[in-house]
């Protein structure tokens, strides 16, 4: 047989290491905690050589730095998508409720390792969650009705209980069931905006 | 106690107290004194030796006491809890008898007094618990599924017609958590007391509905 490998570009592998390095730093933190997950698990999980490693990143709390970024950004670009969607406010909540659960589901680990492995990883990770936190914030403020003008606590507060239940839902273990919780926390999200909330409380929605 | 949260250092000579009450307010001082420490100068600065300082307890009386510094964090930890559900329990105990708002205004109330005049106690049970690894991430959740279970002692009144899902009593007590938390971080713990009206109309509403939380908050 006569070997055939197709000639990838040396960006493209470049680019496939590092995706594969930072998806491995999620799984080996959401398994074992960012404290226990050393450069040689690193490695020897995404294949690469530890030189590689160096070559991108300047060590391991680097690595995991750029995979929560990049986590965090992807999210927030699903959610802002689905949102952005629907021209009814209400709806456009529930829509980008409904798109950050599914992304929940889909990658488990890296959602473990942005909204539970991230707080408590490093001083800097944890700023990178406090600044997460605030783009949710300003997303839902800005697909919220035009009419409510709801202080900024309220909303703080629908976001922060938005991600305890996500960490509550992770960390037993049940982030693919995540979409399950759609209805429940639509009803608690829509619930201060006047007009909305209750329109889906009573399952009539336009 | 004194200004700094703690509780007086005792007498020196014969002052006739038990061993166990002194060493029982030794352990205390600690306690304080690590959580004084922590809000100051955070927890790589709080050594076992400030700790002792602000205690006036000698290291070798610190390790009778505790193993290590995370040990005594974890004891500060667990009794900044205590004092908070302490705080909640009385705080009902007085409304009871009285509407549901009316237990969740006082409990509110309660809470933001609390954390404004002692901002070292709401930075360790809102701030540094959290991040301060997978143990005592326990901590924080089992703290905050207490107070829901403490929350959930008291009905509210069903005036939606449609029954409120468990997860909204957990997304009320986290999200009000998360939300302060990044208050007390942003060293606004003595304004949180402003916080007070939002905070009801955010808790009234997920059960009232906007509209009826408004009414309630604004007639005070």
């Amino acid at each position: 047989m006569s070997s055939t490998r197709p000639e990838l570009s040396r960006e493209f592998v470049a680019s496939h290491k590092r995706r594969r390095m930072m998806d491995a730093i999620a799984e080996l933190t959401a398994e074992q905690g960012y404290e226990a997950t050393k450069i040689a698990d690193i490695v020897r999980r995404a294949a690469v050589a530890r030189k590689t490693l160096y070559d991108n990143f300047d060590g391991k709390e680097d690595l995991f730095l750029s995979a929560v970024s990049a986590t965090m950004t992807e999210m927030r670009v699903v959610v802002e998508e689905a949102c952005e969607r629907n021209a009814d406010p209400g709806d456009g909540i529930v829509a980008g409720l409904e798109a950050l659960l599914d992304f929940v589901a889909e990658h488990p680990s890296a959602s473990r390792m942005c909204m539970v492995e991230a707080i408590s990883a490093t001083p800097s990770s944890a700023r990178l969650y406090d600044a997460g936190v605030r783009d949710f914030v300003e997303l839902l403020q800005k697909s919220a009705p035009d009419e409510t003008d709801l202080p900024d606590t309220i909303e703080e507060s629908l976001v922060g209980g938005v991600a305890w239940i996500l960490q509550l839902q992770i960390r037993k273990g049940g982030a693919e069931q995540a979409p399950e919780l759609l209805s429940e926390l639509s009803q608690f999200v829509l619930s201060p905006y006047p007009g909305v909330g209750k329109v889906v409380n009573t399952g009539r929605r336009k | 106690m004194d200004a700094q949260g703690g509780i007086e250092r005792l007498p020196r000579g014969r002052h006739g107290l038990s061993p166990e009450f002194v060493a029982q307010n030794q352990r205390q001082r600690l306690i304080n004194g690590l959580t004084q420490g922590l809000y100051e100068v955070g927890y790589q600065k709080t050594t076992v030796s400030l700790i002792g300082q602000r205690a006036a307890v000698s290291k070798s009386d610190f390790y009778k006491h505790f193993e290590s510094k995370d040990e005594c964090f974890v004891a500060a930890y667990d009794a900044a809890i205590e004092r908070i559900r302490g705080q909640l329990v009385a705080a009902c105990d007085e409304a009871d008898g009285q509407a549901w708002s009316q237990h969740m205004s006082d409990a509110i109330e309660a809470l933001l007094k609390l954390f404004a005049a002692e901002p070292a106690l709401a930075s360790i049970a809102l701030v540094e618990g959290l991040r301060a690894g997978r143990g005592v991430y326990d901590r924080y959740q089992a703290a905050i599924e207490s107070f829901v279970e403490l929350m959930r002692k008291t009905e509210p009144p069903s005036t939606l017609g449609a029954k409120v899902p468990e997860a909204t009593d957990e997304a009320i007590v986290g999200g009000i958590a998360a939300m302060l938390g990044r208050r007390v971080l942003a060293g606004e713990t003595e304004q949180l007391t402003e916080l007070f009206p939002e905070i009801l109309e955010f808790v009234l509403g997920a059960y009232l509905g906007a509209e009826e939380a408004r009414r309630i908050v604004s007639v005070g």
